[in-house]
């Protein structure tokens, strides 16, 4: 399946980076404590810059999806799932990826992450049924 | 109140609109149909291009900016121009912004449009564009997930869980604002549906249905702003701008609760402008880019109460001759999707009392709203009435 390539920026960059080397982090705010995601420099709760990174559990709640019968982008083969995740350790920030179980998700429901290596340098974060 | 925000209160009107044809194909390059928007909306105030100081519109994708409208209609000099980013989450900012330089003196005349070849050259929710200008597409676009119908519908899921809310619910608002457009000469589809045709047509995005969704159209369309005083002067009844609003919340991108717009936020602004509340407004045209977009919003606007948007809906509220008249020219569903301005055009009609077959009687007083805040943050929304 070919996939519209995300392009990283210079706050994202080393997300990707951890995601391909099958690590799910998020950033922690030195300043206040604050987990967030996406990767961004700045602090929202407290503008503070300095932060760090967090490995957390792949891990959430199903918060919605869409069977998309379009394919959108090209090269995507419909019907297909996304999923739109609510994660355990960041209950403020919503993560989306493709779904992979094999039936539709449920609202509610604890999902955790599965990478996905697209090609040798692209690795993509979709989600599963926790078992 | 300030009392300067007391000082802009019914300060401006909207003195013409105009529209081109809505159609599949215009046959034009977008600058000729904004062009002609604006020449339609100045001859129907009685004005001609000769007194214009001031152009405004917004914009994502195509488009026909002030600085190429200004030259093509040969105007002399613009003493306040605007061309806003933001697609149709600032369509009503771009007509509060054209009060605010008219209430200043910056201009005395602004003609505000929008124009577009949405369905023949620049598809909304087609592929062949650029993506939206956001970090966090990044994040979603790897995933098969970019257009505005599939992220509509992954907010309309999550109110549907947290709520109840139902394919029914977002049917009969289509079939409601269907039968406005039957009654609509200028609505590019006319012909009436039923609940069953709805739930007939084909996916798009589950849960949304074709018939969730605006139509994708050829058109533009103009509205004149200026000083309250001198619109009193001129052919046509002036409808006031009682209240003009636009901001932002949080990004439905990366966070929050996916089941509230950024309405929420902006309509205390909005009313407290104005001096009235919902249970004052005779006539709503309410941003229906998706079936869905219009139940959060007669909740964030104060209509009914969170999560009670479609039953609300389902009970004839919104319907011509229910006590909340909603898009009553069919809506980006059924008249065209000329991105908002149409909404703001229908108002004025409204409470000019020249909606023909469609006219609520006794209108004085209509709210018309933006895209919500989803996608983008930001939203606004216009309060406008009868003088």
């Amino acid at each position: 399946m070919t996939v519209h390539r995300p392009e990283p920026d210079r706050d994202s960059r080393e997300w990707w980076e951890r995601v391909a080397r099958r690590e799910f982090a998020v950033q922690r705010c030195a300043g206040c404590g604050a987990d967030r995601f996406p990767a961004r420099a700045f602090c929202p709760a407290c503008r503070s810059e300095e932060w760090r990174w967090r490995a957390v559990p792949p891990e959430g709640r199903v918060e919605s999806w869409i069977v998309s019968h379009q394919p959108f982008v090209p090269g995507l083969a419909a019907p297909y799932v996304v999923v739109m995740v609510r994660l355990a350790a960041v209950p403020g920030c919503l993560v989306h990826g493709n779904w992979r179980g094999d039936r539709e998700p449920r609202g509610g429901e604890r999902v955790r992450a599965v990478f996905r290596d697209v090609g040798e340098d692209l690795t993509l974060v979709d989600w599963e049924p926790a078992r | 109140m300030a009392k300067r925000l007391l000082e802009f209160r019914n300060a401006t009107a909207i003195a013409g609109v105009g529209y081109t044809p809505f159609t599949k194909n215009s046959g034009a390059s977008t600058l000729t149909l904004a062009c002609r928007a604006v020449l339609a909306a100045l001859a129907d105030a009685g004005l001609t291009a000769d007194d214009v100081d001031g152009l405004a519109t917004h914009r994502v994708g195509d488009s026909a900016p002030p600085t190429l409208v200004g030259p093509a209609l040969g105007l002399a000099d613009l003493s306040w121009h605007l061309d806003q980013f933001g697609g149709g989450s600032v369509s009503h900012a771009v007509v509060g912004q054209a009060a605010l330089a008219v209430a200043a003196g910056m201009a005395e005349t602004v003609v505000c449009y929008r124009a577009i070849n949405a369905r023949s050259e620049f598809r909304m929710g087609g592929t062949g564009r650029g993506l939206p200008v956001s970090p966090e597409v990044q994040y979603q676009a790897p995933y098969g997930y970019v257009a505005p119908p599939q992220q509509y519908a992954m907010y309309a899921r999550a109110h549907m869980l947290r709520y109840g809310t139902t394919a029914e619910h977002f049917g009969t608002l289509a079939v409601t604002q269907r039968a406005n457009a039957a009654k609509n000469p200028r609505a590019l589809m006319r012909t009436p549906i039923t609940l069953d045709d709805y739930l007939a047509s084909r996916w798009i995005a589950e849960p949304f249905r074709l018939l969730d969704c605006c139509l994708e159209t050829d058109g533009a369309c103009a509205v004149v702003v200026t000083t309250a005083g001198r619109a009193r002067d001129l052919r046509r009844p002036p409808v006031l701008i009682s209240a003009a609003a636009w901001g932002g919340g949080q990004s439905h991108l990366s966070g929050g609760d996916p089941t509230v717009t950024s309405a929420a936020a902006l309509a205390p602004r909005l009313y407290a402008q104005a001096g009235l509340g919902p249970g004052d407004v005779d006539v709503a045209e309410i941003y229906d880019c998706f079936t869905y977009s219009v139940i959060v919003q007669l909740e964030d606007y104060g209509f009914c109460p969170k999560g009670e948007g479609g039953p609300y809906v389902a009970s004839g509220a919104t319907a011509l001759d229910g006590p909340l008249p909603v898009n009553t020219h069919g809506g980006f569903l059924s008249e065209g999707y000329v991105h908002g301005v149409n909404h703001i055009a229908e108002a004025v009609s409204q409470l000019r009392g020249e909606a023909g077959d469609r006219q609520v009687p006794g209108a004085e007083v209509a709210l018309s709203t933006a895209q919500p805040g989803y996608i983008l943050p930001a939203t606004s929304a216009l309060i406008l009435r009868r003088a």
